[in-house]
């Protein structure tokens, strides 16, 4: 037999002025099934609070309704002293007669029949409920991280101190990402790479991080607390544990091919180092370019050597031509995506000649060209001579901030950086002139307008609003023909180099996205779960996002996220089991027809096919099963369920059901399912 | 013209002194909910008349749900939920925006008053669309008036004459050539047995009154000779597959189909319910079905002579293998069926109304259309769920509308429109011109016909980020 106790409160005045407590206290009393109701001012108060609980244990009640403020304010409080009574919380219900009575409507009578209405359909629903019990999701004790730049290392280095394992999975042969490809960063002019090789090496060295470099994510099964991750790791056809990093067998490899890490402006042999702090600090062999053919037979590794000059130059012997793809499998709790960005294809802004004119670089050239380890050693020099340019322009906003380039956004690490490109230019070629044009300065970081300023006033860099409608190529000197919409003129620059700073858009082209199960947004950037409240989390369980992967930012917000990641993940890790909710979906297994439309609508993959067999081991039928740990309760299957085996705990059929037939003045007893 | 019969009781049009609409919201916990919470934050006041019920999501919402909240009382209906590609539950609110589409349709062909079933997208910032979205509601539900007729009384009007479908565009073969394909078709599937290719073959015989075909099954060479194929197999064969391929021990089975017939089997595959290399297609020419001496609407329009999905085709000469049609000129016509469908779109929507109502009174629940239909598979069918009991048992006018909308949803983007259910419907029921009015709009918005490759997932479990949305 249903005891169900109804609260309504008054919220002082909020609820009192225009719904009259009282009465919707006495009509919810002589509802069926209803044994005990009062009203009071202020049930969420310590004193309300104990009020319930007293009346839950006098009364012996089996569930209750709470008629007060929103469900998504004070669920927890009432559930809480529910637990506390001993009424499992999930038999409690709260009525929202505030933000969606008394305070919306004008008219007292309307509104405390309204009220009475409201009650009447949860008193309904928590008739039909069931004592749920949160479903324990045991957790593996690690984590993967997936992108091995500075958010990849930050979030790897977090977990591995709390004294968790990490496989931190790197697709590149060295950790570093872009950053190891800044000269220097902004505002504080470090050194990029000096700031960022001692964390490469720390994250390399730490006893609870398992480095794969040259590897990439293969597939992600399981769910959350029990991934089970397939990590491709590429062949380098070097020997890890022999490689010393002596560079003997570069200067005899007969190959030469575009260089990568300097974004194709400088050259390196098939065997290579990308650059002399990589870590691992070992050497690999890139198939594609070694002159050895066949190199991917069945098994993987060379068939046919037509060159050993590598190997036989290797002291310490570490070449292995017989070296094959492996996959490795991980079971791990929480994945951490930090895949990090790359700049658009600079060909797409045809009016600036990028692709057509050797001296039109973007953004992470140029830095390639500032660098100390770069292509010309730091010296600023133009691609197409080799001379030093006096005259460079930047242009601004190439790509961002234009919704036909499909890159509504702005990138907001531009302004900075292109002014810390100007400022190097001029201390590089101090007689040189640095012309930025510019729609908007976006400098909010700390310290970082200041740092334009500077740049501006100190520098001499001369920095014109607006933008850059063609550059032409002109006997040797590129020609840009900007706009200054502050004189109102035209303005055109005889440069000698341009730099674009390029849209930021995600790496890759959505897989990683597709294997992990989780959305991206319109951009290609992966979704965080709350845009402002969970930045560091996606919608699918057990998966955290660090860096630029979620959005263009720089450092310091980038190194911050990937904090947030770890702790996010180390929440999961640091429990012995993960407690989730159990408003999650159940078959019938009787009345399932196999036919499978539940598989195809559920977004977290959470329905399993079950076989039923006879004694003899024949194969019955084939049902449907749900992943009590991936289902998220929403109820897509339910609804694609012709045959209604599927249900939602917490809000199934019957208590929809109720609830609508709660809404007449009448409550018909013909198939309302009543339990008394 | 399709006739009406005169509507006998003038329905209430000026509202009681005194009524206020009543409005079902069917809302999102984490979007429209929090919105309506924003709402009551910013006190933004907005009329009384909204009683919501939370879901966690309207991907969630059934159909069944809008039907029992008429069926309770409710002069409206509001569903809304997160605006698309902000679920929060990823994808949801696409599968209901697809869902609602063609519920929408529905109501709109079963003549609801447009006014009374509303969607939109809400979110949780949005506390203001929310007020003026109740209070746009609440004021078009007012001047709609009160539901009175959800349910209406049982009429006993007769059913309103056939649109003249025109001149039959082909003939029915001549004895002479059914008999050749008969005596085919009896040497085919005598071998097939003998040869133990097959355990079964399904196929059609005389039955018990002058000129009838019935449903036969064959499970020995020398019984072959029941078999027979002439213009009056009506019956949808595949609707036995099920059983046949349960019971049927180590064997295939042979079914004897029409073009019309065995898309159905593509459908089944699709959900699971069969493995394709189970069944042999004996596929034969068909110039149409004749029932009664006239011709089925469904064959007007029909231009293939031998389904595409034969395994055999029975010819005069002998079965050939795959599907082999005739060098004889097919002439196929518009489908009447549309005809009738633009004419009852042409009526204002309370005559449309009423003519459903009629129909549906004339329900009498016996579920011949679930028998006949190879799709209504379920061993235990919605209609027979009572706990909740979402169609009501009685076959009065609100048990025979839920069950009526019901089907008709279960089947939208799943019926081949064989008409096998309007066929055997014992009251007349225009149960072809339902389906058929779902399954154009699902054709024209999704681009998907149930005769599709049965890898391409069914219309209502998918989506597209463009699918169409005329929603508030």
């Amino acid at each position: 037999m249903a005891r169900l106790g109804v609260f309504v409160c008054h919220c002082g005045e909020n609820i009192a002025r225009r719904v009259d407590a009282k009465t919707v206290a006495e009509v919810a009393r002589r509802l069926p099934g209803v044994a005990f109701s009062e009203d009071y001012p202020y049930f969420c108060s310590a004193p309300g609070q104990k009020k319930i609980r007293a009346a839950i244990q006098d009364q012996g009640l089996t569930g209750i309704v709470v008629a007060a403020c929103s469900p998504h304010l004070h669920e927890p409080t009432f559930r809480g002293a529910s637990s506390q009574a001993g009424l499992n919380p999930f038999l409690c219900e709260m009525a929202n007669i505030r933000e969606q009575c008394a305070w919306v409507h004008t008219d007292g009578a309307s509104a405390t029949e309204k009220a009475c209405d409201i009650v009447a359909t949860m008193v309904e629903k928590v008739k039909r409920g069931h004592p749920l019990r949160a479903i324990e999701v045991p957790v593996t004790k690690g984590a993967l991280v997936i992108g091995g730049g500075v958010a990849g290392i930050r979030a790897a280095l977090d977990i591995a101190n709390a004294g968790y394992a990490v496989t931190l999975v790197e697709r590149q042969p060295t950790l570093g990402g872009n950053m190891a490809r800044l000269s220097e960063t902004f505002p504080t002019l470090d050194c990029s790479q000096c700031i960022l090789t001692p964390l490469m090496v720390e994250v390399s060295r730490h006893p609870n991080v398992e480095l794969l470099t040259y590897a990439e994510v293969e597939d992600v099964g399981g769910y959350v607390g029990n991934f089970k991750v397939r990590i491709r790791k590429k062949p380098r056809y070097v020997r890890e544990d022999l490689c010393t990093g002596c560079d003997d067998c570069v200067p005899v490899c007969p190959t030469t091919v575009p260089n990568e890490f300097d974004l194709n402006l400088s050259w390196r042999k098939a065997i290579y180092l990308p650059f002399p702090q990589a870590v691992p600090a070992v050497y690999t062999l890139d198939p594609a370019s070694c002159v050895n053919a066949n190199l991917e037979s069945e098994s993987g590794g060379y068939r046919v050597l037509a060159c050993e000059r590598c190997s036989l130059a290797c002291g310490p012997d570490a070449i292995d031509f017989d070296m094959r793809e492996e996959i490795v499998e991980r079971e791990v709790g929480a994945i951490i995506v930090a895949s990090g960005y790359e700049l658009m294809r600079a060909e797409q802004a045809t009016e600036y000649g990028y692709g057509s004119y050797p001296d039109v670089l973007d953004g992470l050239e140029f830095e390639r060209l500032l660098s100390a380890s770069g292509p010309t050693l730091g010296e600023v020099r133009r691609p197409s001579d080799g001379k030093v340019p006096k005259d460079v322009v930047f242009i601004q906003c190439v790509g961002s901030r234009d919704p036909k380039s499909g890159v509504p956004y702005c990138s907001r690490i531009c302004c900075m950086y292109t002014a810390k490109h100007a400022l190097l230019f001029k201390h590089k070629v101090p007689d040189g002139n640095a012309y930025v044009f510019y729609m908007d300065i976006r400098a909010a970081g700390k310290g970082y307008e200041e740092f334009v300023t500077r740049v501006m006033e100190e520098e001499h860099a001369l920095y014109v609003r607006g933008r850059v409608s063609r550059v032409v190529q002109d006997d040797g000197k590129l020609r840009v023909f900007g706009m200054d919409t502050l004189s109102g003129r035209p303005v055109e620059v005889e440069a000698d180099l341009v730099v674009l700073a390029t849209a930021i858009v995600p790496c890759g082209n959505g897989e990683l996205a597709r294997k992990l199960r989780t959305p991206t947004d319109a951009y290609g950037f992966f979704q965080e779960a709350h845009p402002k409240l969970r930045p560091a989390e996606t919608l699918t369980a057990g998966v955290f996002l660090a860096g630029s992967a979620q959005a263009p930012k720089d450092i310091p917000d980038t190194v911050s996220q990937a904090s947030a990641a770890a702790c996010k993940a180390l929440e999961m890790l640091s429990r012995p089991a993960l407690a989730r909710e159990p408003t999650v979906a159940r078959v019938d297994e009787a009345t399932c027809t196999g036919c499978f439309d539940c598989e195809r609508v559920c977004p977290y993959l959470a329905i399993e096919r079950k076989e039923i067999r006879d004694r003899g081991g024949n194969l019955v039928r084939t049902v449907a099963q749900v992943n009590e740990a991936m289902c998220e309760g929403c109820g897509s299957c339910t609804a694609a369920c012709r045959v209604r085996s599927m249900d939602v705990l917490g809000f199934d059929d019957e208590q929809v059901f109720a609830q609508l037939a709660a809404l007449t003045p009448a409550l018909t007893a013909a198939g309302a399912g009543t339990r008394g | 013209m399709v006739q009406l019969a005169e509507s006998k009781e003038p329905r209430p049009r000026v509202p009681e002194k005194g009524w206020e609409p009543r409005i079902v919201a069917l809302v999102c916990n984490w979007c429209t909910y929090a919105g309506a919470d924003m709402a009551g934050t910013a006190r933004r006041t907005y009329a009384p008349n909204v009683r919501i019920i939370r879901l966690l999501c309207t991907g969630r919402l059934d159909p069944l749900f809008v039907v029992k909240a008429f069926q309770q009382g409710a002069d409206g209906v509001l569903a809304s939920g997160c605006h698309p590609g902000d679920c929060h539950y990823v994808q949801g609110n696409l599968l209901a925006r697809r869902r609602f589409t063609v519920f929408s349709t529905l109501m709109d062909f079963l003549g609801l008053d447009r006014r009374r079933l509303q969607f939109a997208w809400v979110s949780a910032s949005e506390g203001v669309k929310w007020a003026r979205v109740v209070d746009e509601m609440t004021q078009a539900v007012r001047e709609a008036g009160p539901l009175a007729t959800w349910a209406a009384p049982a009429a006993t009007a007769p059913s309103p004459p056939l649109l003249d479908p025109g001149a039959e565009p082909r003939q029915a073969p001549s004895r002479e050539e059914s008999g050749r394909i008969t005596a085919q078709l009896q040497e085919t599937a005598a071998n097939l047995l003998a040869e133990g290719k097959v355990s079964v073959v399904a196929g059609y015989a005389s039955g018990s009154l002058p000129g009838q075909m019935v449903p036969a099954f064959v499970t020995a060479p020398e019984e072959a000779s029941r078999l027979a194929w002439n213009e009056r197999c009506a019956n949808n064969l595949t609707v036995y597959l099920p059983e046949l391929l349960r019971k049927k021990g180590t064997g295939k089975v042979g079914l004897v189909v029409k073009s019309c017939d065995a898309r159905a089997l593509l459908g089944l595959m699709r959900e699971s319910q069969l493995d394709r290399a189970d069944v042999v297609l004996l596929g034969v020419p068909c110039t149409g079905v004749w029932d009664g001496g006239r011709l089925a609407l469904k064959c007007y329009g029909c231009s293939e002579e031998v389904s595409p999905l034969a395994d055999l085709t029975i010819t005069p000469e002998g079965a050939r293998q795959g599907p082999l049609a005739s060098a004889r000129e097919r002439v196929a016509v518009s489908d009447p069926r549309d005809a009738e469908i633009a004419a009852l779109e042409s009526l204002p929507p309370e005559a449309r109304w009423d003519y459903w109502q009629r129909q549906f009174a004339r329900c009498l629940r016996c579920y011949a259309c679930k028998a006949v239909c190879p799709l209504c598979y379920c061993a235990t069918c919605i209609a027979e769920k009572h706990r909740p009991q979402w169609i009501p048992a009685a076959f009065d006018g609100a048990g025979n509308t839920a069950w009526n909308i019901a089907r008709a949803m279960h089947l939208a983007g799943r019926c081949v429109g064989c008409d096998e259910c309007a066929r055997v419907c014992p009251a007349d029921i225009r149960l072809d011109l339902l389906n058929r009015r779902l399954a154009l709009e699902i054709e024209s918005r999704f681009g998907y016909r149930a005769d599709a490759d049965p890898s391409a997932p069914p219309p209502l479990t998918t989506f597209r980020p463009d699918d169409p949305d005329e929603f508030a």
